[in-house]
């Protein structure tokens, strides 16, 4: 695993699980990566898959886990009532930029990138600074409700602009979310 | 232990998997110890996030050890059993004996 990589890791483990009990996860994951290596149980491939497979298999037990341990309900309430001021936001928003052309490429690229990431990730900011579990509640829910749109074809834009809203849209309320442990901490 | 409240099973196994392995119970240890003795496949997330509800409702405790090289400069993180913890494991524990009590034969027939 990469250094860029485990730093990556570590950043969503510690989002998950106190700090201390972050770092000995992977630690006790290299460790027995190393031990497995060594005793040549399996090849080195499957050796990091197995690792893969431990990461994967970890992250929804402990975003749940993380999710029950920060008050359900508040922090379900606080990713929900974001999703809906940023469809309000972006509302505002695209009212106010959209005429400004009549391209259709450009319309969709303000539509995109600056009315839905930028309310997104607003709302990340707000939802972690209010619950910090509810910015990943929120990518999620952005997540489903971009999926629904693609499978039933809901908006009637192209399939690109969902595809793109898809991905960054589900990550910019992590971005906000990382916005604000900056300020926080500065 | 609060009145009503007995411990999960995948509780259970991690508190005797944490029993059994003493001074050398840590994250790793506990998920191999599980996997060995139940042949049930388990992920290193699980145990944490049981582990860490455990401590939560204080029947276990953890302490931070030495950081390793083998371990990339990490530390473990070793557990043990409080007292609460084993009268709330020994209460379950005889929870499902009593409810289990004459019921042998008709694991049999299934």
């Amino acid at each position: 695993m990469s250094p860029s990589t485990v730093v990556r890791v570590q950043w969503i483990l510690t989002w998950l699980l106190p700090s201390a009990h972050a770092e000995a996860l992977l630690g006790d994951l290299l460790e027995e990566r190393r031990l497995r290596l060594q005793l040549h149980v399996s090849s080195p491939a499957s050796v990091a898959r197995w690792h893969w497979m431990q990461l994967a298999l970890s992250l929804p037990v402990l975003l749940w886990a993380s999710f029950y341990r920060r008050s359900s309900f508040l922090t379900l309430g606080t990713a929900v009532v974001s999703y809906l001021a940023a469809g309000g936001v972006v509302f505002v928003l695209r009212a106010a930029l959209l005429p400004m052309t009549t391209s259709t490429f450009a319309r969709t690229v303000i539509d995109v990138l600056l009315c839905g990431v930028l309310a997104m990730t607003a709302a990340g900011y707000v939802a972690a600074s209010i619950r910090p579990g509810a910015a990943p509640l929120l990518a999620v829910l952005v997540l489903v409700a971009m999926s629904m749109m693609m499978a039933f074809d809901l908006a009637g834009v192209p399939l690109w602009y969902e595809g793109s809203f898809l991905v960054i849209g589900s990550l910019a309320p992590i971005a906000g979310a990382a916005l604000s442990r900056r300020w926080r901490k500065a | 232990m609060p009145r009503g409240e007995f411990l999960g099973s995948l509780e259970q196994i991690v508190m005797l998997a944490v029993v059994r392995l003493g001074s050398d119970a840590y994250g790793m240890t506990v998920r191999r110890e599980i996997e060995e003795r139940t042949g049930r496949e388990i992920s290193i997330g699980a145990v944490y996030a049981t582990l860490e509800r455990l401590e939560a409702k204080g029947y276990v405790s953890s302490f931070t050890g030495e950081p390793t090289a083998e371990r990339g400069g990490r530390a473990k993180r070793h557990f043990e059993v409080e007292a609460a913890g084993l009268q709330a494991l020994s209460a379950s524990q005889e929870a499902l004996r009593s409810m289990s009590v004459g019921l042998s034969r008709r694991w049999k027939r299934a």
